[in-house]
């Protein structure tokens, strides 16, 4: 049986969630910014085994400079997290570590990946010097606009979401 | 009429469904979405996909989402509100979708351009933080490599003065001279340098003096017009007679912009005449404006460039024909501008080019009663009082050792005694008695402005009034001001030459 779960992806305006959802889903990217209000909501069917598909119902939420602000009807039934910074921007992980307690508090069973975005736009040295800066170790490193890590990063969410 | 209103005007835009507990749909009016019976209420969107594990809850509940973005069948897209509502008393699942589209366009437009202007003025902090971090970079990087530079130049400099005093033949004294001239180019661009990069981090103040601006335009007169004739063109002066002729200002800062502009001027002037204009603008609560010119025939600029000459490290010309930083230009705009003038250039590319400055300087009302001493601190040298005199020399470079050696040792008047090691200094300065101190400020354990301090607060008779002078290449204003809050009376700049060495010496050995 194919199971069905949703994922939302949390974060500050601007970070590249909704490029993040539009590369995975659909492999295209453009860097016109497009502000998202309210949700989006895609699917992608994807294989996390060779007998086992995966339906992933993507929620793509308003980015907020405070996750408490996140209406709470959009968290309803959620089976995953992706908590989405901007490497170049410290406005959007300054502060990483308390939006990061607040969701594992709040919701303590549910599977969170921690992503720095637009990685494209430092060096992978850069990254590794400064990684103390972000507070929270992100679990990946991802680019949007060349699609690096992207895949990876849902689809380790989605194997998660199914053990 | 209200009610036709109503439907005219409501329900067009807001849909009922109702399904049952697998999400299958039993009933819509199909106002936004078309919908049969049976249908999978997924069909819709995804959207309610995630909200399957509501589908056959028996218990009342009304969950709102608000601007959610649906797409029916023929591609159009929606942005809704919408009611999930469950019953505990049986009745089926109601969905009631608003469409708000218009009023959400509305609002994504707001949000576009606040997100957008939110995210650009942090780029900009960032991008401002960025250059900052580089500029502060680089004016240490400059500062500290100046430095360093300055100790070994002050070796080439001082050997040179002591060469030239050894018997030599014509061939080698010619030799000698053109080190020596290097030396004082390479000297004169360090110097540059380092005074951009001062002018850049705020650290170079003007000095206010009582001082004969009269006499400085003459003396720049006689300078430039020897050095014009060597190249067959004029130097005019023209110097307003109302100007008063005593002026409170930093004498050294003007003769270097003016010595700056008229040196550019003459350089890439081949035919025809440098004019220097001085004409008085106006007189306001003790400040007389002046209006200053510097025209020449030369070359000219390009209009294109004009805008960016006053920029660091910009030559226009070619380098191997015209030497130089490429800092004069923006050095004097930034020591203009610390004296709350402005420098505007007008020129033509072939005709020639003309610096207009705009200053105001202090002058004292009554001009007849002034009469300024100044007497050359060589001049002191006639007035010694003993036939030999002590000096230490506290420096850990050798080279600067020796130079100092060297020089003193020509004029017979000093025993000198020399420390490399600052922690030996104090002990020397309690046995020996010196009328003065020669006191380098980087040295290997205690740096010098620090046992000034400590040799002015030994109880030791003489050490609360021996000159000490720094010598040193660490020359901005907060090292100056350290150095004079410590006890030491004067400074000597590295590079040094003899006769700057002699000089301050003598000024202050009595």
């Amino acid at each position: 049986m194919k199971a069905s779960k949703k994922i939302i992806l949390l974060g500050h305006f601007g970070v590249g969630k909704s490029s993040l959802i539009r590369q995975f889903v659909e492999n295209t990217f453009t860097s016109d910014y497009k502000v998202t209000i309210g949700v989006h909501i895609l699917k992608k069917e994807i294989k996390i085994a060779a007998d086992e598909t995966i339906s992933l119902i993507i929620w793509d939420l308003e980015g907020y400079d405070d996750i408490r602000k996140t209406r709470a009807s959009y968290l309803l039934g959620t089976h995953g997290f992706i908590y989405v910074f901007d490497v170049t921007r410290p406005a959007t992980f300054e502060n990483l570590k308390d939006d990061i307690t607040y969701l594992t508090d709040q919701y303590p069973n549910t599977p969170l990946k921690v992503v720095g975005n637009k990685a494209d736009l430092v060096t992978k040295s850069y990254l590794k010097e400064n990684k103390d800066i972000f507070s929270v170790s992100p679990n990946f490193f991802t680019s949007a606009k060349t699609g690096d890590k992207v895949d990876d990063m849902f689809i380790a969410l989605a194997k998660e979401l199914v053990k | 009429m209200l009610e036709t209103y109503r439907g005219k005007y409501f329900h067009p835009r807001t849909q009922f469904i109702t399904i049952d507990n697998l999400g299958k749909v039993l009933e819509s009016d199909d106002v936004l979405f078309s919908l049969k019976k049976g249908d999978e209420i997924a069909s819709v969107s995804p959207f309610f996909e995630g909200l399957a594990a509501y589908f056959d809850i028996q218990e009342d509940n009304d969950i709102k989402f608000t601007c959610v973005h649906l797409e029916n069948t023929d591609a159009q897209e929606y942005t809704c509100d919408i009611e999930f509502k469950t019953f505990a008393n049986g009745q089926p699942t109601l969905i009631i979708i608003h469409d708000f589209s218009d009023h959400y366009t509305y609002y994504q437009e707001v949000a576009q351009s606040r997100n957008e202007s939110v995210i650009n003025s942090q780029v900009l902090e960032l991008k401002n933080k960025y250059l900052k971090e580089k500029e502060d970079f680089k004016n240490t990087f400059i500062a500290n490599f100046s430095h360093e530079l300055r100790n070994p130049l002050t070796g080439v400099t001082s050997f040179c003065s002591v060469l030239q005093k050894t018997d030599m033949t014509t061939e080698q004294q010619d030799y000698v001279e053109v080190i020596k001239s290097s030396a004082d180019h390479l000297k004169n661009m360090i110097g540059d340098i380092l005074e951009m990069s001062k002018i850049e981090v705020g650290k170079l103040s003007i000095e206010e003096e009582l001082f004969n601006f009269h006499e400085l335009i003459e003396m720049l007169n006689f300078t430039y017009s020897v050095k014009a004739r060597q190249k067959n063109i004029e130097f005019d002066v023209d110097l307003d007679p109302k100007i008063p002729k005593y002026i409170e200002s930093d004498k050294t800062r003007i003769k270097q912009v003016l010595e700056n502009l008229i040196e550019n001027a003459l350089k890439f002037t081949s035919k025809g005449k440098v004019t220097l204009n001085i004409k008085e603008n106006q007189r306001r609560a003790r400040k007389v404006n002046l209006n200053i010119r510097i025209s020449d025939t030369g070359i000219g600029i390009p209009a294109d460039k004009i805008d960016t000459i006053f920029n660091s490290f910009t030559q226009l010309n070619n380098p191997q024909k015209y030497s130089g930083t490429g800092l004069g230009l923006s050095i004097v705009k930034g020591l203009v501008e610390l004296m709350e003038g402005k420098i505007y250039v007008e020129s033509k590319e072939k005709e020639g080019t003309t610096f207009k400055l705009n200053v105001s300087f202090k002058y004292p009302i009554n001009q007849e009663s002034i009469s300024l001493e100044d007497k050359s601190d060589i001049e002191h040298k006639n007035f010694l009082s003993k036939e030999k005199y002590n000096i230490l020399l506290a420096e850990d470079s050798e080279l600067a050792q020796m130079a100092v050696l060297k020089i003193l040792a020509q004029e017979g008047h000093f025993f000198l005694d020399i420390i490399s090691n600052g922690e030996d200094v104090i002990e020397s300065v309690i046995h020996n008695e010196y009328d003065l101190i020669l006191m380098d400020i980087r040295m290997p354990g205690t740096h010098g402005d620090e046992l000034t301090k400590m040799i002015r607060s030994l109880p030791v008779q003489n050490c609360k009034t021996i000159p000490i002078l720094a010598i040193t290449a660490n020359l901005y204003d907060d090292d100056k001001k350290r150095y004079k809050k410590m006890g030491m009376n004067d400074i000597i700049e590295k590079p040094f030459d003899e006769k700057t060495l002699l000089k301050k010496i003598y000024k202050h050995l009595k």
